[in-house]
């Protein structure tokens, strides 16, 4: 009168394994759920009871209790549906104890007896206590991403029941078919046309893992630049890989096989703190910043986000990692990105080159104050983009491709392999200054910046590291000269500042 | 409610000066109707009428109201019970500020007979001042770093030749000019007598004396307040709304001999300062700017329009029919001891024409590499002869400045 099924659970994007244990005794018929789940999860007990009398098996007419074990953490959504009918048809004698010995179940039960996919398929089942499982046959393919248990297909329960009440009819044979995540568009660097700073800039970025703020009017081809950068970034290793799909899946996106290529996220300006790095009340699903960790975060219109949302950026970008902290648990998100950021110079749009903006004083300033200083520090590339020259639209040779662009880079992130990180961004410290040194002229040409105020002690090392990506793609061994430091010190104007008002 | 009894304990003038005071708080009365009902029915009238209810016998207000708004007599009234004259005339006696009422003895004389004369004047520091010869200097508050330049070497070199420089304060061009003309370097001859020598500027504002905009001029502020002149027609404590910086802007044209335009777009508020000085025959004078520079869209027009151009202070000195006192030699030759320029430095500076490029712009003109032009651009900001703001280079002024 007793059943143990295993099953899991998704928790930000790890995996929980999670036992159902079933009770079936005498007393008042009825069912009830411990362990402490969630609304969803209570349905389960109507769910669970319509899909059992459909898929033709008998309700038992006795006390049922249901223990999602361990029971001191939260269960959230409608995973362990099947996981709970099995048990109850263990535990009543209609299954037999002996046919689910090893196997284990995911997925949502409908009224009719189907069984629905559900989100994290790819965590579940790298977590789940069993030699093989049982997923709804929409999600297989996401079950078979990690190598782990054997995977076995189901569109209805009465299927399972069939499977088990009866093993040499053996389980059903869904043809899976791995479907490929969709890649980021395919598009190319030869496309842009007139953007000599921000092909560069570009350039800089994939290769040295640099946050990217673009400042220019609309229509200058910010977006069109950003969309460009996922192509230039070598292919995912296979630790990113697994990271980026578990992510994926754990966010409710079917990924169908695993995501090779470094993701591309745009989420518009009115994204909420919570969606932006991940949280809820719940199941503390992965947010934008998550989706996008190892590939592209681009926010277009900066300056159109509440501070809010900005000022949560902060921290992931500093350390890599968001921990979404509840009460009751917490999660570790990865926030590996590459940032890019777009924005007008000010709400006319048409400010940047002095004289021409329209804006009022105080509207510029209020528009300015939605930027944080140490946001804005964050950025280590920080240019100008202007609306090209129609002639060099028109004419005007093509730029290099992606895949030169690509190779130059895959390069420069060997040689920052070589100093012991992935991308010279995450150079701090004693490798930063092992990494860096100083010829003569570089050394003048920085202490005559510093002493004239357009560098400070901050930038300073920003602008090393900058400069050390330049000499990398160029392919320069030795000291940083003043070329290097010069490129990265014009590749970061100051945004923020008093847009050249004396005062 | 204050009654007459009380201010019978002051002099005539005084209870004209307290009403003039008290009536220009009152949301709903402008410069123009103030100075109608000093004039024509007489502040301490005007006042008790507005506070007996009598509005209607106060024909400048009962105008006002007769273009859509009738309820404006009774508003006055309320507010007028709320206000004490004899409080509101003594927060303006503060150490070094006078108040100067239309009609009497230290009005300035430039804004006695002008048409549109403040009724009441709230001032700070040295009105002297205002005997010299004066400038206006205006233009755009978001000026080009020549524009600036220009601007404060026009009221350095104003300041120099014993010529006032009046301006409005703004950031921008006014707030270089002020600069310049209270530039340490302009040497103020000691007096034989140990009597301090006030600068030759007159800073025009659109609120109250105590009240700083913008902010970032604090230090302008309190420098004209102490060595030169504030001048505004609001009482103590008015923030500066927006609807009063084209009256402020008639005051500055109304104390000017000439009107310079340094910077201004097409629509500029700058712009407005011209109409006032060409409805009171005052002469305009403009900078040119290169026809593509929105910045100098304004004074381009202007120029077309018949206005004198400007080209440096000695320009100015000729409108006001003044001799350039000092002339002066060529500044020395720049970069002494210098190393010759490079291919790529000469390149850039060449790209760098009139108005401020972008680095794009530049590496496109020159054709060069991002590597070289950015290297030549910082070379060119080490020895000050490019100069950068937020990611826009422009050649610095070296012909410019006092000959």
């Amino acid at each position: 009168m007793f059943a143990t099924i295993p099953s899991a659970l998704v928790m930000g994007v790890d995996g929980q394994p999670v036992t159902v244990e079933v009770h079936v005794a005498r007393g008042l018929p009825g069912l009830s759920i411990v362990g402490l789940p969630d609304a969803a999860c209570r349905e389960a007990r109507d769910r669970v009871r319509a899909a059992v009398t459909v898929a033709g098996s008998d309700w038992p007419q006795m006390r049922i209790t249901i223990n999602l074990a361990p029971s001191d953490t939260r269960k959230v959504g409608s995973g362990l549906d099947l996981a709970m009918a099995i048990g109850v048809l263990v535990a009543s004698g209609q299954v037999p104890q002996s046919a689910v010995d090893g196997l284990g179940f995911i997925g949502e039960l409908g009224l009719d007896g189907t069984v629905r996919p559900v989100a994290g398929m790819v965590c579940r089942v790298g977590a789940i206590r069993s030699t093989e499982v049982v997923v709804p046959v929409a999600s297989a393919a996401d079950a078979m991403v990690i190598r782990g248990p054997e995977v076995r297909p189901v569109a209805t329960l009465a299927e399972v029941v069939r499977a088990l009440k009866d093993p040499p009819a053996g389980w059903p044979d869904y043809r899976v078919v791995p479907t490929s995540f969709p890649d980021p568009p395919a598009v190319d660097l030869a496309e842009v046309r007139g953007q000599p700073t921000a092909m560069q800039a570009l350039e800089l970025a994939a290769a040295g893992g640099h946050h990217l703020l673009m400042v220019g009017p609309p229509g200058a081809g910010k977006t069109m630049l950003a969309s460009r950068l996922p192509g230039l970034l070598p292919d995912l290793d296979l630790s990113q890989s697994i990271e980026c799909t578990r992510v994926h899946s754990a966010a409710g996106l079917s990924v169908g096989g695993l995501i090779t290529r470094p993701p591309y996220r745009a989420p518009h300006h009115t994204t909420t703190p919570v969606a932006l790095v991940g949280g809820g009340a719940d199941s503390l699903r992965p947010g934008e910043v998550s989706l996008a960790a190892h590939g592209v975060l681009f926010l277009d219109e900066l300056g159109e986000f509440s501070p809010a949302v900005l000022d949560c950026l902060r921290q992931p970008l500093e350390e890599g990692i968001i921990r979404v902290s509840r009460a009751r648990y917490c999660a570790d998100l990865p926030a590996r990105v590459l940032l890019v950021a777009a924005m007008n110079p000010c709400p006319c749009g048409e400010g940047g080159r002095p004289g021409a903006c329209r804006c009022p004083d105080g509207m510029l300033a209020r528009y300015r104050r939605r930027l944080s200083g140490p946001l804005l520090d964050r950025f280590d590339l920080r240019i100008a983009v202007f609306r090209p020259d129609p002639q060099r639209l028109l004419g005007g040779e093509p730029g290099p491709s992606s895949a030169e662009v690509a190779e130059r880079v895959a390069r420069a992130r060997e040689m920052a392999a070589g100093r012991g990180v992935d991308c010279n961004a995450h150079l701090d410290g004693r490798l930063l200054d092992e990494a860096t040194p100083l010829d003569d002229e570089a050394t003048a040409l920085l202490s005559s910046a510093l002493g004239a105020g357009r560098l400070s002690a901050r930038g300073l090392t920003k602008v090393r590291r900058v400069a050390l990506t330049v000499a990398d793609l160029a392919g320069h061994r030795g000291p940083l000269t003043a070329f290097h430091l010069s490129t990265a010190m014009a590749m970061r104007i100051d945004v923020a500042g008093t847009r050249g008002i004396a005062a | 409610m204050i009654g007459p009894s009380r201010l019978r304990g002051l002099s005539s003038a005084e209870r004209t000066a307290a009403c003039l005071v008290s009536l220009s708080y009152l949301d709903g009365i402008g410069p123009a109707t103030l100075r109608r009902c000093h004039l024509e029915h007489g502040a301490e009238e005007t006042w008790f009428d507005l506070l007996a209810g009598r509005s209607d016998r106060v024909v400048p207000i009962v105008d006002l109201a007769a273009r859509g708004n009738p309820e404006l007599g009774a508003r006055l009234a309320r507010q007028a019970r709320q206000r004490d004259p004899i409080a509101d005339l003594a927060a303006q006696r503060v150490t070094g500020r006078h108040l100067v009422v239309h009609g009497t003895r230290g009005y300035p004389e430039r804004l006695v007979a002008d048409q549109a004369a403040p009724a009441v004047l709230f001032m700070a520091g040295h009105p002297d001042v205002l005997r010299r010869p004066t400038a206006a200097i205006v233009g755009t508050r978001n000026a080009t770093l020549a524009g600036r330049s220009l601007a404060e070497d026009l009221g350095e070199g104003l300041a120099r030749a014993g010529v006032t420089v009046v301006s409005g304060l703004a950031l921008g061009i006014d707030g270089a000019a002020h600069r310049g003309a209270l530039s340490p370097r302009v040497d103020v001859q000691p007096s034989v007598t140990g009597v301090h020598v006030p600068r030759g500027a007159v800073g025009v504002i659109a609120s109250g004396l105590d009240v700083v905009y913008p902010r970032r001029h604090a230090h302008l502020h309190r420098d004209l307040a102490e060595n030169a002149l504030l001048v505004t027609e609001m009482p103590a404590g008015m923030r500066p709304d927006t609807w009063r910086f084209p009256a402020r802007n008639r005051i500055i044209s109304a104390l000017a001999d000439v009107v310079v335009v340094v910077e201004s777009r097409v629509t500029g508020g700058s712009l407005h300062t011209v109409d006032e000085a060409l409805v009171r025959g005052v002469p305009v004078l403009a900078v040119p700017g290169h026809p593509s520079a929105p910045a100098s869209a304004g004074t381009n027009a202007l120029i077309f329009d018949g206005a004198g151009l400007v080209r440096d202070t000695s320009d100015v000195l000729l409108a006001l029919g003044l001799d350039d006192p000092r002339p002066q030699g060529q500044p020395a030759s720049d970069g002494v001891g210098a190393r010759e320029d490079t291919a790529a430095e000469r390149a850039v500076m060449a790209a760098l024409g009139a108005t401020p490029s972008s680095l794009a712009e530049v590496v496109t003109a020159t054709g060069r590499s991002v590597s070289e032009v950015s290297h030549a651009l910082y070379c060119l900001m080490a020895s000050g002869r490019v100069a950068e703001t937020e990611g826009w280079y422009e050649a610095v002024p070296v012909a410019l400045g006092p000959r």
